[in-house]
């Protein structure tokens, strides 16, 4: 017996363990050829031959059972260990595409004005006189005119200069109060280093009862937008010129590249002008048909956010499906 | 608008207010800075008098000179300059200045002769070249001691502020004129300007002039005349000129521009003899309506010398330095012309930028101006009286109440401010009582009509800053629908291809006709085109997505890039100019990056893993047979996307040939109609709870027949417990010939017990029977 505790003890693997199982254990094996003897034993040994056995088969089994557990552990850290691999062997290898930086602008911004709860509204890119200017207060010879370059079509059409004329459709065909978004592409004959004849703005206009809509009003929503967008920034408003309001007032916020102190991005003034904004003019409700109504309206081009957000130098690479920059925005 | 601070100090006191504030306060008035420049002039820089100056026994354009510096002994001065003589006042740079160049002023030995300092012209101390030598100094630069700083004189060092105007403030394009503003939001008077004229011995314009005019012309006119003698621009006046970029070709003209910048009345120096007449004692000058309707001034003989506020033809101005000289001035409605230039393409000089945006109404001001300076610079003598065509101007007045006011505004302004503000800025209130202000608007603002603009002018004095803002309450109702809505699939869809691997493209909505043509698309029809686009190759709306993705792909395959996934949802138009969305997709080269568990061997895409990434963003479709109108397809591997029945959109390899053309190795696109496009919530199915069972079976059928019609004929006579079947297999070799073997899968599932080996065989042999008889087609 004493050479199988021997046995078990030297076992190298879970393969040799189970020979010995069966050597010892099996039905040919030791103990029953052991216990066979029991029968030409005399009564008096049976008992303590049996006994012995007995406490050998004990043994032999929780020996065995043991080094088995021993020997499984070991192998499986044998087989683990051959499974190793260099886990730094890796780059960067993502298989996901990426939404424009000017799109994901014009859904956040979209986002801030849905949760205001104003509508959303489109419009069309084709447009006529009466919606892009004559409706605005822009008539023919108004010298505004000068500020955009338009894109005319042979039968006196146009492509939209500005996301105005959705304010005019929406106010035409619906009746106050207003509460609206028009996000969407412009267009004007320009095409330079800062300038793409094609754009994306966003409109804001808001049209209640004569009397309740102030520029305070105005100015709050605008406030909270641009802090929201551009996080802790300090936001000033200059009182300027649009033909569709009056008063009106172009908005800056401080600059996000020096923080205000003056920078080549700033021109060293410390501010960045990113909205125009202003009260409804009367002559726009006039030519909408609304009496008695008073409203504010805003709007803003979502490249000049997105380059500021993100800090894209170049307005035109925005627009080649240049991947070298969109899957900076995976 | 360029303004210099010495020039507005002019007009109101702002000696005490640094150039910081005062930038300040015109931002927040609305006037935007756009530049401040300050001219430092360096020390060291004095003031001179040229005492000696004669010839270098050397050098024929060298001047010795001995410069009156104020020391105890004149320093000597070697001067390059033409224009160097004796009894000039100059402006010398003593030794040991550091000029803007970086050079420092040390003693020299010029072709052997000391100089001991430099006589400078304007650009060597950091000003605008105003003057070609060195400066001539005169007394319209006040009172300087030589030897003195030249940096103390405030003309001198003065801080140039660059404005942008906006294009209703035509009453600020003058210094005048920013100076009013300025005065209502300082809270401070203008300055009284006067000029004396020597009113004694002087003949009446009546003897030399006579004007006459057709009606209805709505011009006013102010004629003076001046026999001009000896006119001088003193250094002052070029200095200006110089910093606001102005420049003229006479003397006269030179002066007009000054006063213009001045106070922005349009004014005009003639030629008298272009309106005298042969033995005539009386020029005449009519104003007449020319032939494209703008009112002008003629001689008698109906040559025009000008079209007012538009523009002055050259045989009218004064070429002489001596002689008669007409000086008008005058104002016309920015309306009356803009509206003509908008239809008639003329030339415009530069006073039309003035006179379009509303140029100074007040005549004399300018006038008066413009003869004082003439007669303080020369020894002409002046005509009495003026010829003048004036009408009475209408009183605009608005009436607004203080509550309206505070509505717009949104908050309380105290009345007395408002009335001083007005007052201020020339707009009388007197006839106001109670809560009503009754304005009559200054003439000068022809851009106050409502009381809206009241409003306006009330916030930029008040300060937007000063006005607290407030929250808008509002009466609220649902707002999120319709258009919300098509934007958020428009959303929903970029995100899907996002996450499936495309980046995002945003294309201009041109495209170039040729190429469209080229390709066989659609174009815009010709009386619906585009009247004048930017450049050729953006000179049409696109009526495809695809031909901008496939550039883009181009240029990334040329930027080395091996896998190319791009997409863009966009408008694009029919040939009647109808615009609608459409989402178009494109892959080309690699189906994965270049990594280790492909050994830096991706993969191709190909017609089935395009699919797939398709199917990945907009969910279930079928793809039959389909030929493209456009010539961008490979013929072979096209096909039609359908929904249902619903054809939305084409999905196919590009055309060899084209992929070469473009630089690109097999690329697939894929391009749909947005708007069929589900965005609709998604209901659950009732899902069996029984198992289900797999068969394969392998059929063999023509190479050349369509997996389309195999489908169809299973669609159609499968059992209800035929849940789904697809391709898992193909293969053909020589026994098979022009057959290939097709093993499918089929799973069949039944919602009210497991099926049964019996229920399965009848339900295949059904679908057996029917490809037999309608396909004729076998088990292999």
């Amino acid at each position: 017996m004493k050479k199988w505790y021997d046995a078990i003890k030297e076992a190298q693997s879970v393969d040799e363990i189970e020979e010995i199982r069966i050597a010892v254990f099996g039905k040919k094996g030791v103990l029953v050829a052991e216990f066979a003897k029991l029968k030409s034993a005399s009564d008096d040994e049976k008992a303590k031959i049996a006994q012995e056995l007995n406490i050998h088969k004990n043994a032999l089994m929780d020996e065995l059972t043991s080094r088995k557990i021993t020997l499984q552990t070991l192998e499986l850290q044998a087989a683990m260990r051959s499974e190793s691999i260099d886990v730094s062997m890796f780059s960067k290898t993502s298989q996901s595409g990426a939404l424009h930086p000017v799109m994901q602008t014009m859904d956040r911004i979209v986002e801030y004005f849905s949760a205001m709860n104003f509508a959303v509204k489109t419009g069309t890119m084709v447009e006529d006189d009466f919606n892009n200017f004559e409706a605005l207060n822009l008539p023919k010879h108004h010298p505004a005119r000068d500020m955009q370059d338009t894109f005319y079509f042979k039968d006196e059409m146009l492509l939209r200069t500005h996301t105005s004329p959705v304010q005019i459709r929406t106010m035409m065909s619906t009746k106050p109060p207003i509460r609206m978004i028009a996000p969407g592409a412009v267009f004007r004959r320009d095409y330079d280093i800062t300038h793409t004849p094609m754009f994306h703005q966003v409109e804001g206009l808001l049209v209640d009862k004569e009397g309740r809509v102030s520029f305070a009003n105005l100015k709050y929503i605008l406030e909270d937008f641009l802090k929201y967008m551009f996080g802790d920034v300090r936001v000033r408003f200059r009182p300027s010129f649009f033909p569709f309001t009056e008063p009106s007032a172009e908005v800056d916020i401080s600059c996000v590249f020096c923080d205000g102190d003056g920078c080549r991005v700033c021109s060293k003034t410390g501010w960045l002008e990113v909205l125009g904004c202003g009260i409804v003019d009367p002559n726009v409700f006039e030519a909408v048909g609304y009496e008695n109504v008073s409203g504010y309206a805003f709007g803003l081009g979502v490249e000049r956010f997105a380059m500021l957000i993100h800090q894209i130098g170049d307005l035109r690479s925005l627009f080649e499906g240049d991947i070298k920059l969109l899957e900076q925005f995976q | 608008m360029i303004v210099t601070k010495s020039w507005l100090n002019e007009w109101i006191d702002i000696s005490k207010v640094s150039t910081d504030v005062l930038a300040k306060m015109l931002n927040s008035i609305g006037l935007e800075v756009d530049r401040v420049h300050s001219y430092n002039i360096a020390k060291g820089i004095v003031f001179g008098k040229v005492l000696e100056c004669e010839k270098h026994p050397e050098a024929d354009k060298l001047s010795v000179c001995k410069v009156d510096v104020g020391g105890e002994s004149p320093l000597q001065i070697v001067c390059g300059a033409s224009n160097v003589r004796a009894g000039l006042d100059v402006v010398v740079a003593t030794i040991g200045t550091v000029m803007p160049s970086g050079l420092v002023i040390k003693p020299v030995k010029l072709r052997g002769i000391e100089s001991s300092g430099m006589i400078c012209s304007a650009v060597e101390i950091g000003l605008e070249d105003c003057q070609s030598g060195i400066i001539e100094l005169d007394k319209s630069i006040g009172k300087f001691v030589l030897g003195q700083e030249v940096c103390e004189n405030p003309f001198f060092n003065d801080d140039l502020i660059e404005i942008e105007l906006t294009a209703n403030r035509g009453d600020c394009l003058s210094i005048m004129g920013i100076a009013r503003d300025l005065s209502a939001a300082l809270d401070k008077p203008l300055r009284e300007i006067t000029y004396k004229e020597d009113e004694e011995k002087r003949v009446g314009i009546g003897r030399i002039l006579s004007l006459s005019h057709e009606n209805n012309l709505n011009v006013n006119l102010k004629y003076r005349a001046v026999d001009l003698k000896e006119l001088k621009i003193p250094f002052l006046m070029k200095l200006r000129l110089s910093q606001i970029q102005s420049k003229a070709d006479s003397n006269i003209d030179y002066l007009m521009l000054y006063v213009m910048h001045n106070c922005g009345v349009v004014l005009r120096a003639y030629n008298y003899g272009f309106f005298s007449i042969a033995n005539e004692q009386l020029a005449k000058v009519a104003l007449l309506q020319d032939e494209n309707g703008f009112a002008s001034i003629m001689n008698k003989s109906k040559e025009k010398a000008s079209a007012i506020g538009v523009m002055q033809e050259d045989a009218s101005r004064v070429t002489y330095e001596n002689g008669i000289v007409l000086i008008e001035a005058s104002y016309i409605a920015p309306d009356e012309i803009s509206k003509k230039m908008q239809s008639k393409k003329i030339a415009s000089n530069y006073d039309y930028y003035r006179a379009s945006r509303g140029s100074e109404p007040y005549l004399d001001i300018g006038l008066n101006s413009a003869i004082g300076m003439i007669q303080k610079n020369s020894s002409s003598s002046v005509y009495g009286g003026v010829i003048e065509l004036c009408e009475e101007p209408e009183d605009k007045i608005i009436s607004v109440s203080k509550n309206e006011i505070d509505e717009i505004i949104g908050t309380k302004i105290d009345k007395a401010k408002i009335t001083k503000i007005l007052k201020n800025l020339g707009f009388d209130t007197e006839k106001s009582s109670g809560e009503n202000f009754v304005i009559s608007v200054a003439q000068h603002r022809h851009d106050i009509v409502n009381r809206q603009d009241i409003a306006e002018e009330i916030v930029r004095m008040v300060g937007i800053d000063n006005i607290e803002s407030k929250p808008f309450i509002f009466s609220e109702e649902n707002r999120l629908k319709d258009d919300y809505f098509a934007y958020k699939k428009r959303q929903t869809y970029r995100q899907k291809a996002a996450y499936s691997g495309f980046f995002e493209s945003v294309h201009f909505v041109f495209d170039e006709k040729k190429v469209l043509q080229e390709y066989g698309f659609d174009t815009i029809d010709e009386d619906k085109e585009l009247l004048n686009p930017i450049v050729n190759t953006l000179d049409t709306l696109r009526t495809t997505l695809l031909t901008g993705l496939l550039r883009a792909a181009s240029n990334n395959s040329k930027n080395g890039y091996s896998s190319i996934r791009l997409f863009e949802v966009g408008s694009v138009y029919s040939a009647q100019r109808e615009e609608s969305l459409k989402m178009a997709l494109l892959f080309s080269g690699d189906r994965e990056t270049q990594n280790l568990s492909n050994a830096g061997r991706a993969a191709k895409v190909d017609f089935s893993f395009f699919a797939q990434k398709i199917s990945d963003i907009i969910g279930d479709f079928t793809l039959s047979e389909y030929k493209t109108k456009h010539s961008l397809s490979h013929p072979y591997q096209c096909a039609a996307v359908k929904i249902g029945n619903d054809k939305i959109g084409e999905l196919f390899r590009v055309h060899p040939e084209v992929e070469e053309s473009y630089d690109l190795g097999a690329t697939f696109m894929c391009e749909l109609d947005f708007n069929k496009l589900d965005f609709a919530i998604k209901t659950a199915k009732n899902s069996s709870k029984y198992q289900a069972s797999f068969r394969d079976l392998s059929i063999v059928m023509p190479k050349e027949m369509s997996y389309e019609k195999v489908k169809s004929t299973i669609e159609k006579s499968a059992t209800g417990e035929l849940v789904r079947f697809y391709p898992v297999d193909k293969y053909s070799d020589a026994t098979l010939g022009e057959n290939m073997s097709l093993t499918l899968r089929f799973v069949l599932q039944s919602y009210e017990k497991t099926l049964e080996e019996e229920d399965i065989s009848k339900s295949m042999s059904a679908i057996l029977n029917s490809l037999n008889s309608e396909l004729g087609i076998t088990i292999r």
